[in-house]
């Protein structure tokens, strides 16, 4: 939650005031909500799938905030927002938000990687391989996307 | 509920909640609340809201800010066309698992 982190991901002066009012609203909840929300907070930021990119990165506390503000006004408790695993349910939050992720890089290259290594195969292996060639562009893109989204539910523990 | 029925929803809870979305537009508790009508009583509401979350960021619902009595205003969350599209794709792949696992069920090998 330092300074030196919103500067990392936000350009614009908007979104450095947008920032601080959402922190308002945070450090404005009565206990015990906020403690589990500067708890949630952290773990969203560190170590939850983090969200790169400042816009999304402003969406998600916004509406981080509205859960915990939402709770307070109805007297839901905690355990019924965060559920039995705190830890799932904080990765299932960074993992709804479409913007960018710290992992998406690395996702990228694995899946790269592997095609590379695949067609290396069909090179090398073309008489071997020659019945099957007709469908592999299309299982390849298959798998591809399959490979994506499967990344995508993985990665949220990883870190 | 179980470990097995949690894993188990995790799969679905999406088509579950788009398909109560195709009833009538609601928020997110009132969500909460009709699952735990329908006996899963232990689903998080934060589970629910993230999933929310995930659905109005790929374009399958509409979302309206509501004022509310108390607290912030409420999201009210609306399927729209995509969503209908998303979710007769998950009733038709509903149908095959179902067709499926109740042959394996019964032991019946025909196709």
């Amino acid at each position: 939650m330092t300074p030196k982190w919103i500067e990392l991901v936000t350009g614009s002066l908007e979104q450095k005031k947008q920032y601080r009012q959402y922190k308002a609203r945070i450090d404005a909840l009565p206990e015990p909500y906020g403690t589990a929300a500067k708890a949630l907070q952290r773990y969203l930021m560190y170590a939850g799938g983090i969200v790169l990119d400042g816009e999304t990165a402003l969406k998600m506390f916004g509406d981080v905030a509205d859960l915990w503000e939402r709770a307070v006004a109805d007297g839901t408790p905690i355990r019924v927002i965060v559920g039995d695993d705190p830890v799932e349910f904080a990765d299932a939050l960074a993992q709804a938000y479409t913007g960018k992720h710290w992992i998406d890089k690395e996702r990228a290259r694995l899946t790269d990687a592997i095609t590379r290594a695949e067609e290396q195969d069909a090179g090398g292996g073309a008489a071997a391989g020659s019945g099957a060639a007709d469908d592999d562009p299309r299982r390849r893109g298959g798998e591809a996307r399959a490979g994506d989204d499967t990344g995508a539910g993985d990665g949220s523990g990883a870190p | 509920m179980g470990k097995q029925m949690t894993e188990m929803l995790k799969g679905v809870l999406e088509g579950i909640v788009l398909a109560a979305l195709s009833r009538r537009p609601a928020y997110g508790y009132e969500i909460t609340s009709w699952l735990r009508d329908l006996g899963f009583t232990d689903i998080a509401e934060g589970t629910i809201y993230a999933l929310l979350i995930r659905v109005e960021q790929r374009g399958l619902v509409d979302v309206q800010k509501v004022a509310s009595e108390k607290g912030p205003p409420r999201k009210v969350y609306s399927l729209n066309a995509l969503g209908r599209t998303n979710l007769d794709e998950f009733w038709g792949t509903w149908s095959f698992l179902v067709e499926r696992l109740e042959q394996l069920h019964e032991g019946g090998t025909e196709r």
